[in-house]
Protein backbone atom coordinates (compact mmCIF):
# COMPACT_ATOMS: atom_id res chain seq x y z
CA UNK A 1 0.00 0.00 0.00
CA UNK A 2 1.01 3.31 -1.26
CA UNK A 3 2.18 5.50 1.69
CA UNK A 4 -0.61 8.32 0.99
CA UNK A 5 -2.78 5.43 0.32
CA UNK A 6 -3.14 4.66 3.55
CA UNK A 7 -6.83 3.71 4.92
CA UNK A 8 -8.16 3.74 8.46
CA UNK A 9 -7.71 0.44 9.37
CA UNK A 10 -4.07 0.39 8.17
CA UNK A 11 -3.83 3.41 10.18
CA UNK A 12 -5.01 2.33 13.31
CA UNK A 13 -2.96 0.08 13.30
CA UNK A 14 0.15 2.14 12.73
CA UNK A 15 -0.90 4.39 15.30
CA UNK A 16 -0.94 1.52 17.63
CA UNK A 17 2.31 -0.10 16.58
CA UNK A 18 4.28 3.36 17.00
CA UNK A 19 3.76 2.92 20.67
CA UNK A 20 5.64 -0.03 20.69
CA UNK A 21 8.32 0.50 18.03
CA UNK A 22 10.17 3.43 15.64
CA UNK A 23 8.61 3.21 12.35
CA UNK A 24 9.92 3.64 9.10
CA UNK A 25 9.72 6.77 7.69
CA UNK A 26 7.23 6.14 4.81
CA UNK A 27 4.82 4.82 7.43
CA UNK A 28 5.68 7.82 9.78
CA UNK A 29 4.91 9.79 6.11
CA UNK A 30 2.05 7.80 5.18
CA UNK A 31 0.27 8.20 8.76
CA UNK A 32 1.05 11.96 9.25
CA UNK A 33 -0.92 12.94 5.95
CA UNK A 34 -3.77 10.80 6.63
CA UNK A 35 -4.13 12.25 10.28
CA UNK A 36 -3.97 16.05 8.86
CA UNK A 37 -7.43 14.73 6.69
CA UNK A 38 -9.06 12.07 9.22
CA UNK A 39 -11.33 13.63 11.88
CA UNK A 40 -11.82 10.35 13.33
CA UNK A 41 -8.20 8.32 13.02
CA UNK A 42 -6.96 11.40 15.03
CA UNK A 43 -9.66 10.82 17.59
CA UNK A 44 -8.38 7.28 17.48
CA UNK A 45 -4.97 8.72 18.30
CA UNK A 46 -6.14 10.65 20.94
CA UNK A 47 -7.87 7.85 22.39
CA UNK A 48 -4.88 5.56 22.54
CA UNK A 49 -2.59 7.75 24.39
CA UNK A 50 -5.49 8.16 26.64
CA UNK A 51 -5.65 4.63 27.47
CA UNK A 52 -1.80 4.38 27.62
CA UNK A 53 -2.06 7.63 30.31
CA UNK A 54 -4.92 5.33 31.99
CA UNK A 55 -3.10 2.25 32.28
CA UNK A 56 -0.21 4.11 34.29
CA UNK A 57 -2.47 5.57 36.46
CA UNK A 58 -4.11 1.77 37.56
CA UNK A 59 -0.71 0.70 37.62
CA UNK A 60 0.06 3.35 40.31
CA UNK A 61 -3.19 3.39 41.85
CA UNK A 62 -2.62 -0.59 42.49
CA UNK A 63 -0.50 0.04 45.24
CA UNK A 64 -2.24 2.00 47.68
CA UNK A 65 -5.52 2.88 46.58
CA UNK A 66 -8.03 0.49 47.26
CA UNK A 67 -7.35 -0.31 50.81
CA UNK A 68 -10.45 -2.36 51.23
CA UNK A 69 -8.72 -5.12 49.12
CA UNK A 70 -6.87 -7.26 51.66
CA UNK A 71 -5.99 -10.90 51.69
CA UNK A 72 -7.95 -12.80 54.02
CA UNK A 73 -7.64 -13.83 57.41
CA UNK A 74 -7.33 -17.36 56.12
CA UNK A 75 -4.80 -17.20 53.24
CA UNK A 76 -2.85 -14.79 55.50
CA UNK A 77 -2.85 -17.91 58.14
CA UNK A 78 -1.74 -20.49 55.60
CA UNK A 79 0.95 -18.19 53.92
CA UNK A 80 2.38 -17.79 57.41
CA UNK A 81 1.98 -21.49 57.66
CA UNK A 82 3.78 -22.44 54.40
CA UNK A 83 6.60 -20.02 55.49
CA UNK A 84 7.50 -21.81 58.92
CA UNK A 85 6.73 -25.19 56.83
CA UNK A 86 9.77 -23.73 54.24
CA UNK A 87 12.17 -22.55 57.26
CA UNK A 88 11.69 -25.78 58.96
CA UNK A 89 12.81 -27.66 55.73
CA UNK A 90 15.64 -25.30 55.06
CA UNK A 91 17.10 -25.67 58.55
CA UNK B 1 13.91 1.83 57.49
CA UNK B 2 15.10 1.56 61.47
CA UNK B 3 11.94 -0.08 61.96
CA UNK B 4 11.81 -2.09 59.07
CA UNK B 5 15.32 -3.07 60.22
CA UNK B 6 14.52 -4.02 63.43
CA UNK B 7 11.44 -6.34 62.33
CA UNK B 8 13.55 -7.83 59.82
CA UNK B 9 16.83 -8.52 62.10
CA UNK B 10 15.33 -11.81 62.41
CA UNK B 11 12.72 -12.74 59.98
CA UNK B 12 13.83 -15.98 60.26
CA UNK B 13 12.27 -16.51 63.54
CA UNK B 14 8.90 -14.02 62.50
CA UNK B 15 7.72 -14.96 59.03
CA UNK B 16 4.40 -13.51 60.32
CA UNK B 17 5.66 -9.90 60.34
CA UNK B 18 6.26 -10.01 56.52
CA UNK B 19 2.63 -11.06 55.87
CA UNK B 20 0.98 -8.56 58.53
CA UNK B 21 3.43 -5.61 56.92
CA UNK B 22 3.53 -5.89 53.19
CA UNK B 23 0.92 -9.06 52.62
CA UNK B 24 -2.24 -6.92 51.50
CA UNK B 25 -0.19 -4.54 49.17
CA UNK B 26 1.30 -7.75 47.66
CA UNK B 27 -2.21 -8.89 47.22
CA UNK B 28 -3.41 -5.61 46.03
CA UNK B 29 -0.35 -5.38 43.25
CA UNK B 30 -0.98 -8.86 41.76
CA UNK B 31 -4.91 -8.56 42.09
CA UNK B 32 -4.61 -5.84 39.81
CA UNK B 33 -2.57 -7.46 37.06
CA UNK B 34 -3.95 -10.69 37.19
CA UNK B 35 -7.61 -10.27 38.01
CA UNK B 36 -8.23 -14.05 39.93
CA UNK B 37 -8.08 -13.74 43.91
CA UNK B 38 -6.97 -17.44 43.80
CA UNK B 39 -4.15 -16.79 41.35
CA UNK B 40 -2.94 -13.56 43.23
CA UNK B 41 -2.92 -15.31 46.41
CA UNK B 42 -0.69 -18.13 45.08
CA UNK B 43 1.62 -15.70 44.20
CA UNK B 44 1.69 -13.82 47.43
CA UNK B 45 3.11 -16.89 48.53
CA UNK B 46 5.21 -18.17 46.08
CA UNK B 47 6.93 -13.97 46.88
CA UNK B 48 7.18 -14.95 50.80
CA UNK B 49 8.10 -18.39 49.93
CA UNK B 50 11.40 -17.00 47.46
CA UNK B 51 11.98 -13.93 49.60
CA UNK B 52 12.52 -16.32 52.66
CA UNK B 53 14.79 -18.55 50.74
CA UNK B 54 17.21 -15.46 49.21
CA UNK B 55 16.77 -13.04 52.27
CA UNK B 56 21.03 -13.53 52.88
CA UNK B 57 21.30 -12.02 49.96
CA UNK B 58 19.09 -8.81 50.45
CA UNK B 59 21.63 -6.05 50.99
CA UNK B 60 19.53 -3.15 52.22
CA UNK B 61 19.50 -1.06 48.74
CA UNK B 62 16.26 -0.66 48.39
CA UNK B 63 13.40 -0.97 50.73
CA UNK B 64 12.13 -4.29 51.82
CA UNK B 65 8.67 -3.19 50.24
CA UNK B 66 10.72 -2.57 46.59
CA UNK B 67 12.64 -5.78 47.04
CA UNK B 68 9.26 -7.76 47.51
CA UNK B 69 7.46 -6.51 44.69
CA UNK B 70 10.22 -7.12 42.71
CA UNK B 71 10.19 -10.58 43.40
CA UNK B 72 6.43 -10.29 43.19
CA UNK B 73 6.93 -8.60 39.58
CA UNK B 74 8.70 -11.50 38.38
CA UNK B 75 6.48 -14.28 39.55
CA UNK B 76 3.51 -12.22 37.63
CA UNK B 77 5.73 -12.55 34.56
CA UNK B 78 6.12 -16.39 35.46
CA UNK B 79 2.29 -16.58 35.60
CA UNK B 80 1.73 -15.49 32.32
CA UNK B 81 4.49 -17.34 30.35
CA UNK B 82 3.10 -20.48 31.91
CA UNK B 83 -0.55 -18.80 30.89
CA UNK B 84 0.99 -18.63 27.37
CA UNK B 85 2.00 -22.22 27.32
CA UNK B 86 -1.48 -23.20 28.15
CA UNK B 87 -3.40 -20.98 25.76
CA UNK B 88 -4.17 -21.80 22.37
CA UNK B 89 -2.70 -19.55 19.68
CA UNK B 90 -5.93 -18.99 18.17
CA UNK B 91 -7.50 -15.78 20.63
CA UNK B 92 -5.21 -14.00 18.23
CA UNK B 93 -7.97 -14.74 15.85
CA UNK B 94 -10.86 -14.04 17.88
CA UNK B 95 -12.95 -10.83 18.28
CA UNK B 96 -11.47 -10.64 14.80
CA UNK B 97 -14.41 -10.23 13.24
CA UNK B 98 -15.67 -7.54 15.80
CA UNK B 99 -12.86 -5.86 14.92
CA UNK B 100 -13.42 -5.85 11.06
CA UNK B 101 -17.45 -4.95 12.05
CA UNK B 102 -15.63 -1.39 12.79
CA UNK B 103 -14.64 -0.69 9.46
CA UNK B 104 -15.66 -1.00 5.75
CA UNK B 105 -14.23 -2.92 2.89
CA UNK B 106 -12.29 -0.26 2.12
CA UNK B 107 -11.05 0.01 5.48
CA UNK B 108 -12.63 2.98 6.41
CA UNK B 109 -14.44 3.89 9.68
CA UNK B 110 -18.27 2.38 10.01
CA UNK B 111 -18.05 2.85 13.39
CA UNK B 112 -16.53 6.13 14.04
CA UNK B 113 -14.66 6.90 17.16
CA UNK B 114 -16.37 9.28 19.24
CA UNK B 115 -15.05 12.61 21.34
CA UNK B 116 -14.10 11.59 24.36
CA UNK B 117 -12.79 15.10 25.31
CA UNK B 118 -11.42 13.62 29.05
CA UNK B 119 -8.53 14.24 31.28
CA UNK B 120 -7.67 10.78 32.28
CA UNK B 121 -6.50 12.27 35.29
CA UNK B 122 -9.72 13.77 36.37
CA UNK B 123 -11.43 10.61 35.16
CA UNK B 124 -9.36 8.48 37.36
CA UNK B 125 -10.49 9.59 40.61
CA UNK B 126 -14.11 8.18 39.66
CA UNK B 127 -14.66 4.74 41.64
CA UNK B 128 -17.14 3.83 38.88
CA UNK B 129 -14.21 4.76 35.99
CA UNK B 130 -11.64 2.36 37.56
CA UNK B 131 -14.96 -0.27 37.55
CA UNK B 132 -14.92 0.26 33.72
CA UNK B 133 -11.67 0.00 33.35
CA UNK B 134 -11.62 -3.49 35.35
CA UNK B 135 -14.71 -4.74 33.32
CA UNK B 136 -13.00 -4.13 29.77
CA UNK B 137 -9.43 -5.35 31.00
CA UNK B 138 -10.80 -8.64 32.45
CA UNK B 139 -13.31 -8.52 28.86
CA UNK B 140 -9.84 -9.23 26.96
CA UNK B 141 -9.36 -12.41 25.41
CA UNK B 142 -6.22 -14.50 27.30
CA UNK B 143 -3.17 -13.77 25.29
CA UNK B 144 -4.51 -10.26 24.10
CA UNK B 145 -5.24 -9.11 27.79
CA UNK B 146 -1.37 -10.78 29.00
CA UNK B 147 0.30 -8.52 26.11
CA UNK B 148 -1.40 -5.57 27.41
CA UNK B 149 -1.28 -5.95 30.67
CA UNK B 150 3.19 -6.77 30.71
CA UNK B 151 3.18 -3.89 28.20
CA UNK B 152 1.01 -0.62 29.64
CA UNK B 153 0.66 -2.32 33.06
CA UNK B 154 3.82 -4.26 33.97
CA UNK B 155 6.02 -1.79 31.63
CA UNK B 156 7.54 -4.52 29.76
CA UNK B 157 9.17 -3.93 26.11
CA UNK B 158 7.84 -5.78 23.37
CA UNK B 159 11.16 -7.82 22.96
CA UNK B 160 10.30 -9.21 26.44
CA UNK B 161 7.31 -9.65 25.84
CA UNK B 162 7.31 -11.76 23.05
CA UNK B 163 9.58 -13.97 24.84
CA UNK B 164 7.40 -14.19 28.01
CA UNK B 165 4.49 -15.54 25.17
CA UNK B 166 5.95 -16.96 22.90
CA UNK B 167 5.19 -15.75 20.01
CA UNK B 168 6.22 -13.69 16.73
CA UNK B 169 6.96 -9.58 16.69
CA UNK B 170 4.61 -9.43 14.38
CA UNK B 171 1.97 -11.31 16.19
CA UNK B 172 2.78 -9.14 19.52
CA UNK B 173 2.11 -5.79 17.53
CA UNK B 174 -1.12 -7.42 16.31
CA UNK B 175 -1.99 -8.74 20.01
CA UNK B 176 -1.20 -5.27 21.61
CA UNK B 177 -3.00 -3.73 18.54
CA UNK B 178 -6.22 -5.98 19.19
CA UNK B 179 -6.42 -5.33 22.61
CA UNK B 180 -5.79 -1.15 22.58
CA UNK B 181 -8.47 -1.56 19.80
CA UNK B 182 -11.27 -3.68 22.03
CA UNK B 183 -10.29 -1.30 25.23
CA UNK B 184 -10.98 1.89 23.64
CA UNK B 185 -14.49 0.65 22.18
CA UNK B 186 -15.29 -0.65 25.06
CA UNK B 187 -14.59 2.13 27.22
CA UNK B 188 -16.04 3.95 24.88
CA UNK B 189 -19.51 1.82 24.76
CA UNK B 190 -19.14 1.50 28.70
CA UNK B 191 -18.64 4.87 29.80
CA UNK B 192 -18.67 7.42 27.13
CA UNK B 193 -21.67 6.63 25.39
CA UNK B 194 -23.40 7.13 28.94
CA UNK B 195 -21.66 10.12 30.06
CA UNK B 196 -22.07 12.01 26.83
CA UNK B 197 -26.34 11.07 27.06
CA UNK B 198 -25.55 12.41 30.50
CA UNK B 199 -24.40 15.81 29.43
CA UNK B 200 -26.73 16.31 26.66
CA UNK B 201 -30.07 16.46 28.52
Amino acid sequence: MKPWMFNCKKVTQLLSESLDRNLPLYQRMGMRIHLMMCKFCSRYKEQLLFLRKTARLYSESSEDSDLSIQLSSEVGQRIKESMVRFLKKHE
Amino acid sequence: MNKQRSILNNPIENPEKWVDLYGDYLYRFALYRVYETTVAEDLVQETFLAALGSFKNFQYRSSIKTWLTGILKNKIIDHFRKQAKEQQMNDIESNINKLEDLFDQNGHWKIKPANWNADPQKLYDQKEFIKVIHKCLTGLPGRQASAFILREIVGENTKEICKILDVSTTNCWVLLHRARMYLRRCLEINWFANVNVRESI
